[in-house]
Parts: structure tokens; C-alpha cells; sequence
């Protein structure tokens, strides 16, 4: 038997080492153009294009329609490049396109979170977005939210549209309590008090109302959640040089307030944001931390949630000012070739145009990242954004590491280990200390 | 008496509770479909459904119909997995079964071996291979990598049904001068039909039930098979629609319990045939 | 599965031409699996000696040997020996149980009960149900604020648990997805089980009961060792398809919470896969192999005989 599966093992290597010998690396990749740095002037290609585009966004409920009106117009107006959806959920999509690229068969356009900058650059895939895009668009973004996306001083994306965690409150539970639903909380503290209150009520079928929704579960973006809610208290997870900064007061202030919540029986437990979205949707949650735009989720689950949502800024624990980290719809660019290159120009001016976000703002509340957008009426008049209007304001950059979607995953995993798993609040955070420091070697 | 009656009964009480831990969540899945959202989610549950609906039956036939799509995909695949999975494994099976060289042995330590290596770890070569010939994200890489993974358990089961076959006949027919090929065609393949059902059968259903394949080496949705595309479209990131899941569930399994109840005898033979003769 | 080789065969005349033919016939399905399975492997194993991420796949390049840097930082983590625990507490609970649940329940059907052909039909539905359906069953029974489990744990204890949630209990998670690992296996373990005790034959068992064997005497010295091979068969099944088990877990907790629920082939997933680092993952799956390859070993010297020898 030994002997069998030696010679197995021996036959297998000369066949795999062979196989490693034949194979020219990157032969089907499109070779990239390194000499063409310099943007792409205002030139439509000449030849038919089609632009590939990962959006996950397509598959889900209520942005279906928005992405095919997009590609529709922005066909109809250039004949000769088409827009070709690759798409994957939420939670696959980044090894969707690795993959595919690892293939050889590298997409054009990524739409995605922040937090997936860092993964892409560093498998070399996206390229600063300077390099295709023209010196005049890009002066009108935000400085502040281009560096959010930038690497090494360089944008590897750019943000389509923004948010901070907001905080979305029930009015008619507010009421239901006794408090004012115009007044929602502006520090823990307060928070706390009038989840008291909140917790004590029941729905009309006599389930448990949940007072405050913090996620945790084991999704980067739970990680980013509990990243802004570390900023709240005034604390970080990584110094802007991308070492671990978990040893301050304030990052310890932020996971006890993580362990109390979840104590006082405040938050569901080891809930998804989409949980999360679901509770405050059927009435069962009074408080939660979301992006502004997942307010788009729990309204596919029940749409009269308009009647009784409101927005409020990130709140203020510690000595912290309530700062809270930007999150921002993205756009990763990746190098196909020239004419690729023009006709990806065209789609993303085209696709970050004022026209084209008032249709998007319009079903999601968020906050446009071009200064000339700044007084987009759908934004200024959206009722749902109202109550954070000011809250973007005390975004601040969280740093970009390639293992930051690790680290991510490890602040859930430190969260999990204090709330369900029952560990004190000093133990989690050696541990999570332990198991990042092995990650950012 | 009494102690008889006592036992009796409470064989039946053990197989009731047995029986209802294997059933009713399936009656629970059922009735759910049935439901609307709101009433999904109503607790306490309801055990039937207050307000009967087609609401998510009809949502799924004519808003989510991608479904459609990754189930005539499975149906492909699946089928055509199986019909070259019962060819090769006839051929395998009735040369391990009938000739005895050397090499045999090491070819049942090949496919015995290969069979209890996890799918996870061949995973990421598989894509580079499949890179390499220019399949990947197409429907035949994934039939070759799902042929290939169910060919070793087929290939055994197949020798367990040609031992079975008593090869008299075929001397016979070798000494009439039938040639090899005649009798393995026209003589013996007839013989082990049940046995080419229950690897067929075998096979369409593990490759129904397939996921990683799947999910890593197909990325376009209309190429998608059932299990990669109900996980990765359904399962939203912004929100679950439990009731359509629900119908997603059942319509997903209505074929493979009917494959299985009108072909069970086959299934049974088969599984058995491999297992017990063992 | 089966004894290829059976002694009682004659082989036939080799010619030149036999060899032919019969390796004619082997070849596609050993190329097959050659190429698509072992090279795989072995191109895995190779990798976890090397540094390899998504940016070597993407840009071609070979990684690079680092002196066992991927298994060093494995064993120092916490994390490889709390997925080996995960793995073998899942494997261990989930074959036990399927096994005894799987006996009584083909003791019974093979006891003359009414309906017992027919039971049989139906009990086997679970077990044709794909394993992420399966996945999203269970999630949808254990669901958390509007589950039927939890519906159930409240009236059992009479309203005194209220906030049941199984999945999202460090402690319970891995009992749950290992009660949906039980829902859909045993009834493949209960019909092969069936199969075996209906092939023990009936005189032996009828002279057991004039020599005035008791029941369980009976069971244990005659139908027990009539069905060593068939038990054999069954829980090494059961051991390799639950040390490989991947979706239902992925599915149901994608390892959490905690990383309770973290095996060895989640971890393996999730490095290689969630974490991009393909060098790591590939550690993971060839200690992995390596465990799964001495349980079988062990398993085979426990019970005798090995299959291939």
C-alpha cells in the first residue's frame, strides 16, 4: 500500500511538474499597456468595445432595474461599446474577478465597498484610476474622499457615492415609549437610557422589540461596522501606517459597550447587517447602525418602512466626538488595453454624471462624492438622510492594509468571543491583538 | 403479552419521533412556500398556512426566472455527467473486473485513494488546469472536473457488477470468435443494465447536489447549475426573502424525489450492490 | 467501495491483445483522474511549501519556497487546532449518532412494522434533497427571532427559554449544523444498514431463537458480526463524507460565531479563498489529508481488514 501510493505520488509530480513547464504565464491575459499611463483624452474608440463590469449590485432587489437603465442609456449613447454584467453576490464577487482574472479573463470595472481596495491592488489588478480618468473629473471629487481610496498616496478607486454608518431609528417605536421621535440620541449614553425604554416595548404579535442593532457577524463589512463604532468612542483599529493601534482606552470603551448591548439583551445576537435590516423592516428593532444605503434592504421587506424611519448622526462615546468611518460605493478600474481604456473613461463620466446619481439617489439615500453635486436636490430633500445630513462631515480616513479584510473578520470574531462567547472584554482583545499582529506580519 | 404489547409500542413511538425529525422539516419548507413574507415571519408560527398564497411561486416563475435558467443548466450537466460517467465507468469497470495484470491493483489504490481527498484542496489547481485548456467558465470544464470526481467511486461500484456476471458466457463466446469488443458490447453490457442505471442514477444525483465546482469554476450567471446559483443569487446581501427560499427549496428537490421514487429500486440495487457485497 | 479482485474468478488468457483492450478500457477514466484529481493534489501540497497569493496566479509568476512559513504560522495561531477539534468533534458526533439512529431505525423497518416498504420510500427524501437546500432548511428551522425551534425549546420549557438560537451559540452552533448533517444522512445509512440485516439469513436466526437466545444476545452474536462488512463500509462513508462536509457549514455559519464552527475545510476555504492567501489554504488542506489518511489507516487496523491490500 505504501509502495502503491509513493509511486502514485512520484507518477503524479512528474505529470504536475510538467504541467508547471508548459504553462507561459499570462499568455491569454490582453497584455497591458504599461507605456500609456497618461489619461486618455476625450477620444471614442473606433472599434466596437465591450466593457466588462462586476456589479453585484444587479442580483439584488431593487437596484435590477436602475444598472439596466444604466447600461441601456450609456449604449444607446456610444453604439459602439457595450457593457457586459459579470456578476456574483455580494459576498463572492472579489473571488469572482480574482479568479476569472487568474484565468486570464480580466473585467474592466468592479462596483464595491471601500474596504475592497486593498485586495485588489495588491493582486495587481486595479490601477489608479489617474491613469484613466482626466486630471479636470477627478479635481471635482472631494479631495478628502479620494484619499479615503488611495494607496500610497494614489487612488485605486473612485467613490461613486458615500455614507458613514448612519444611525436609523423607528419613529413610531420612539413614540410608543414615550420618547420624542424628532430627539434620537446623540451620545451612548443617552442611548442606553432610552433603550431602556425601547426594550421594554413589544410588537403588535408580542415579539421582543430590540433597542440598538450593532452587527457582528462574520462578514468584513461587520468588521468595518465595528471599525466606525471603535471611531465613535474616539479610538482606531490601524494607524494611518497600517500598525495595529488596539491597545487605547477608546478601543476598549467600544467592545464593552459591544458586551453591555449585547448583556441587556439590547442587540440580536451574532446578527448580519441584512438581519439587521430585516428586524428594523418588521417594526422588531428600534436603533441600528447601517449604511445609508441599506435602508434600500429593508424596504424590499416592507415598503411602509418610509412612514416610520429616520436618520440620525454616529454617536458619541468616550472621549470621542462620534467620528465614524466613510464607507463609499466604489469604482475599481483595471488596465484591458487602450481602447478599453477610452471606452471606460467614457462610462464612468458618464456613470458618476449628476443625470445618472439623481436616478440612483433617488432609491438610495447616500451622499454624492463630487463637489458639484453638493446641493443634488434628491439628496437635499430626502427626508430618510435628513436627521445625518451633517454626520459626513466627521468621517475620517481608516487606514488600507492588504489584510484588511482579515482584520475585519477578526473584529467580529473579537466581538462574537465577548457576546456569545462569553470571554471578558480584556481577554478578546489580547486575542484579537494576537491573531492581527500574525496577520500584519 | 403485556411486555410484547409494551415493546410494540414503543417500536412505533421510536419510529414515529425518527420519522417525524426526517420529515417535517420538509412539511415545515412546504408550508412556508405557501406563506407570505409577513406571515413567514409571524411568531409564534402558524402550522398551516393562515392565508394560503402562490405569492412566491409566482414570483419565482416570473421575476426571478434566472432560477429557470441554473436548473435547465443542472439538468445538462448533470445528465450529461452521468451518460459519460456510466460509459467510462463500463469500460474501467469491466477491465478491473475481468483482466488481471499488475497495474490493476495500483488503479484501484488510484481511485480508492483519490476518493477521500477533499474537493476544497484540489480546488485552486483545478483552475489553474482549467485556465491552461481554455474551460474555465464554461460548461464543459465543469462536466470534465465533475466526471472526474465522480469516476472512482462509479468505477468500483461498475467491478462490483461485472464480478457478479459469471464470465462463463464469455468464454463461450470468445471460443465461438466473438472478439473482445463484441463481447463486452453485445454480450456482457446487457447483463449489468441495473448496474449502468445505479451509476447513472449515482451520478445525476451527486452531481445535482454539487456546490464548489460549480461555484469556483463557472462565473457567468447563465452558466450557473442549481446549488452555486440558488447560494450565490438568492442568499441577497441586503436582505432574505424566506418565503421565495422556501419555494426555491422545494422546487430545487422536486426532481430528485422523483428520479428516486421512480427509479428507487435501481438506486437501492445499486447502493447496496456497492456497499454489501464489499 | 467493493473487493474488485475476486478470488473465485478465473482470469482469462493474456495475449498481446488482452493487454490492449483491457488498458484501452482503463485509460480514459485513470487519465481522468489523474489529471483532474491526483495533479491537482500534488500541485496543492506543493503549494503550501511556497508563498503563494492571488497576485502569482494573476501575473504568472511561481511562488516562492518559504521555509515552511505557511505551516509555522499555522501551528502558531490558535486558529489550525481549534478547526482539528472542530472537525474531529463534528466527524466523531455526527457518525456515532447517524450510526445508532440509523441501527434502530433499520431494526425496525426490518421487523415486520406495517407500512415498512413504504416508510422506506419516504424516509429516504432527505437524503435526495441537494446539501444546500438542506442548508437553508436548517437555517430557516433554527432561525433566531422566528424559528420553529425556538418556537419548540419555548414550549418544552414551558416559556422559559425564550431566545433559543441555536447557530449563534459558540457552544451549540456545530450541534446544530450536525443535526442537519444527520437529517440528511441517515436515511442512506438506514437503507444500507436494512439491506445488510435483510441478507442475514432467516435459519440462523430462527436456531438462535430454539437454542432460547435472548434478543439482544441474538443481535449481538449472530446479526452483528453477519453485518461486520456492511458497518464497516457504511461508517467509513459516513467518516469520509463528514471530514469533507463544506457546504452545509459554509452555508449555515461560514465558521462562525467565534470560529466555533471553523473546521479544517472552512479554514482552508477561507484562506485560500476569503483571505487570498492560496499558499496558506493549501497548508491547511495537505495537514488536512494528512489527519484524514491516518483516521483511515486507524480505522482499518480497528476493523481488521484493509480494503486495498
Amino acid at each position: 500500500m505504501r509502495k502503491t501510493i509513493s509511486l502514485l505520488l512520484a507518477a503524479a509530480m512528474v505529470f504536475s511538474l510538467a504541467a508547471c513547464g508548459k504553462k507561459s504565464p499570462n499568455t491569454k491575459t490582453p497584455s497591458p499597456s504599461p507605456g500609456t499611463a497618461s489619461p486618455t483624452q476625450g477620444a471614442v474608440p473606433t472599434e466596437p468595445v465591450t466593457l466588462k463590469f462586476a456589479n453585484y449590485a444587479i442580483l439584488e432587489a431593487g437596484y435590477e432595474d436602475f444598472w439596466n437603465g444604466v447600461k441601456k442609456d450609456f449604449e444607446a449613447k456610444y453604439d459602439n461599446i457595450t457593457i457586459e454584467w459579470v456578476t456574483a453576490p455580494y459576498g463572492e464577487i472579489v473571488n469572482q474577478v480574482i479568479n476569472m482574472a487568474g484565468g486570464g479573463d480580466k473585467v474592466d470595472i468592479l462596483f464595491g465597498e471601500i474596504g475592497w481596495i486593498p485586495t485588489f491592488e495588491d493582486a495587481g489588478l486595479a490601477v489608479p484610476v489617474d491613469t484613466i480618468l482626466s486630471k479636470e473629473f477627478l479635481d471635482d471629487f472631494y479631495p478628502a474622499m479620494l484619499e479615503a481610496c488611495s494607496i500610497n498616496g494614489k487612488p485605486y478607486a473612485l467613490p461613486m457615492y458615500v455614507s458613514p454608518f448612519v444611525l436609523y431609528y423607528n419613529k413610531d417605536l420612539f413614540t410608543k415609549a414615550g420618547l420624542d421621535p424628532e430627539k434620537p440620541p446623540k451620545t451612548y449614553d443617552e442611548m442606553l437610557e432610552m433603550a431602556e425604554k425601547l426594550s421594554k416595548l413589544k410588537t403588535a404579535d408580542g415579539n421582543k422589540v430590540y433597542a440598538f442593532g450593532q452587527t457582528t457577524a462574520s462578514v468584513p463589512i461587520s468588521g468595518a461596522s465595528l471599525t466606525a463604532m471603535v471611531y465613535n468612542f474616539g479610538g482606531r483599529v490601524l494607524t494611518m501606517d497600517g500598525e495595529l493601534d488596539a491597545d487605547s482606552e477608546a478601543f476598549k470603551q467600544a467592545f464593552e459597550m459591544v458586551k453591555l448591548l449585547d448583556q441587556k439583551g439590547y442587540n440580536p445576537q451574532n446578527a448580519k447587517l441584512k438581519d439587521l435590516r430585516n428586524l428594523f423592516a418588521l417594526g422588531q428593532l428600534a436603533m441600528y447602525y447601517d449604511q445609508s444605503w441599506g435602508y434600500n434592504g429593508a424596504s424590499t421587506i416592507n415598503p411602509d418602512i418610509k412612514d416610520f424611519t429616520a436618520s440620525a448622526a454616529p454617536l458619541a462615546g468616550g472621549k470621542g466626538k462620534g467620528e465614524s468611518i466613510l464607507q463609499a460605493a466604489t469604482l475599481v478600474l483595471m488596465d484591458n488595453g487602450t481602447a478599453q481604456k477610452q471606452a471606460l473613461k467614457l462610462f464612468v463620466e458618464y456613470l458618476v454624471s449628476a443625470e445618472v446619481l439623481n436616478d440612483f439617489l433617488a432609491i438610495t439615500p447616500a451622499y454624492p462624492a463630487r463637489q458639484s453635486m453638493k446641493d443634488l436636490e434628491v439628496v437635499a430633500k430626502s427626508e430618510i438622510l435628513k436627521g445625518a445630513k451633517d454626520s459626513l462631515d466627521k468621517t475620517m480616513p481608516s487606514a488600507f492594509v492588504p489584510e484588511l479584510n482579515d482584520i475585519n473578520l477578526e473584529l467580529c470574531t473579537l466581538a462574537q468571543s465577548i457576546t456569545v462567547g462569553g470571554k471578558s472584554v480584556d481577554q478578546g482583545i489580547a486575542d484579537f491583538k494576537k491573531a492581527a499582529q500574525a496577520l500584519l506580519e | 403479552m403485556k411486555n410484547k404489547i409494551f415493546s410494540s409500542l414503543l417500536k412505533y413511538i421510536v419510529l414515529a419521533v425518527i420519522l417525524a425529525f426526517l420529515l417535517f422539516p420538509i412539511y415545515w419548507v412546504l408550508i412556508t412556500s405557501f406563506k407570505s413574507n409577513m406571515e413567514a415571519y409571524r411568531y409564534p408560527p402558524s402550522f398551516f398556512p393562515v392565508a394560503p398564497t402562490l405569492d412566491a411561486y409566482i414570483k419565482l416563475f416570473e421575476v426571478n426566472n434566472d432560477f429557470f435558467v441554473y436548473y435547465k443548466n443542472n439538468f445538462i450537466v448533470s445528465g450529461v455527467t452521468a451518460l459519460i460517467t456510466t460509459i467510462l465507468a463500463i469500460f474501467s469497470g469491466y477491465a478491473l473486473s475481468r483482466f488481471r495484470f499488475k497495474w490493476n491493483k495500483w488503479a484501484v489504490a488510484l481511485l480508492l485513494s483519490s476518493q477521500i481527498f477533499p474537493v476544497v484542496s484540489r480546488m485552486i489547481s483545478l483552475y489553474d488546469l482549467l485556465g491552461d485548456i481554455n474551460l474555465i467558465n464554461t460548461m464543459e470544464g465543469l462536466i470534465l472536473a465533475l466526471i472526474a470526481d465522480m469516476l472512482p467511486f462509479t468505477v468500483l461500484l461498475m467491478v462490483s457488477f461485472f464480478d457478479a456476471v459469471p464470465n462463463a458466457i464469455e468464454e463461450a463466446a470468445f471460443i465461438d470468435g466473438a472478439t473482445r469488443g463484441q463481447i463486452l458490447f453485445t454480450i456482457v453490457t446487457p447483463l449489468v443494465k441495473p448496474g449502468m442505471l445505479a451509476v447513472g442514477l449515482y451520478a445525476f444525483l451527486a452531481t445535482w447536489d454539487d456546490y464548489l465546482h460549480a461555484a469556483t469554476l463557472i462565473q457567468t450567471d447563465t452558466l450557473r447549475t442549481l446549488s452555486a446559483g440558488v447560494a450565490l443569487r438568492y442568499l441577497g446581501e441586503l436582505s432574505y426573502d424566506w418565503s421565495l427560499i422556501n419555494t426555491i427549496s422545494i422546487i430545487g428537490t422536486v426532481p430528485m424525489v422523483a428520479l428516486f421514487f421512480f427509479f428507487q429500486k435501481y438506486m437501492v440495487k445499486g447502493l447496496v450492490a456497492g456497499a454489501v457485497k464489499g | 467501495m467493493s473487493r474488485p479482485l475476486r478470488k473465485k474468478l478465473i482470469p482469462m488468457k493474456r495475449s498481446t491483445g488482452d493487454i490492449i483492450f483491457s488498458s484501452l478500457l482503463l485509460l480514459p477514466a485513470l487519465i481522468m483522474t489523474i489529471v483532474f484529481i491526483v495533479v491537482p493534489i500534488v500541485d496543492s501540497v506543493i503549494k503550501s511549501f511556497l508563498d503563494f497569493r492571488i497576485k502569482n496566479i494573476i501575473s504568472g509568476q511561481p511562488g516562492e519556497w518559504n521555509n515552511f512559513a505557511n505551516y509555522i504560522r499555522l501551528f502558531q495561531s490558535q486558529k489550525l487546532m481549534g478547526a482539528i477539534i472542530a472537525t474531529f468533534s463534528f466527524v466523531i458526533f455526527v457518525v456515532i449518532l447517524q450510526f445508532i439512529f440509523g441501527m434502530i431505525l433499520a431494526l425496525i423497518l426490518n421487523s415486520n412494522v406495517k407500512f415498512a416498504r413504504f416508510i422506506r420510500s419516504i424516509m429516504m427524501t432527505p437524503w435526495v434533497v441537494p446539501t444546500i437546500i438542506s442548508a437553508l432548511i436548517w437555517m430557516w428551522m433554527f432561525q433566531p427571532q422566528y424559528g420553529l425551534i425556538k418556537y419548540f425549546v419555548g414550549l418544552v420549557s414551558g416559556g422559559e427559554i425564550t431566545n433559543f438560537a441555536m447557530l449563534n451559540n459558540p457552544k451549540t452552533a456545530l450541534l446544530g449544523i450536525g443535526i442537519a448533517a444527520l437529517w440528511k444522512q441517515i436515511p442512506l445509512t438506514t437503507l444500507l444498514l436494512l439491506a445488510g440485516l435483510q441478507n442475514v439469513p432467516d435459519d440462523m436466526l430462527e436456531a438462535a431463537t430454539i437454542d432460547g437466545a435472548g434478543k439482544t444476545r441474538r443481535f449481538f452474536d449472530i446479526v452483528l458480526p453477519y453485518l461486520k462488512s456492511v458497518i464497516k463500509i457504511v461508517i467509513s462513508m459516513a467518516i469520509i463524507a463528514n471530514f469533507k462536509q463544506f457546504p452545509l457549514i459554509w452555508t449555515m455559519t461560514g465558521g462562525g460565531p467565534d470560529n466555533s464552527t471553523t473546521t479544517l475545510a472552512v479554514l482552508s476555504y477561507r484562506e485560500a479563498f476569503v483571505s487570498n492567501n492560496l499558499g496558506s489554504g493549501a497548508a491547511v488542506t495537505t495537514i488536512w489529508m494528512l489527519l484524514m489518511i491516518v483516521v483511515i489507516l486507524i480505522y482499518n487496523k480497528l476493523l481488521g481488514a484493509t480494503d486495498i491490500d
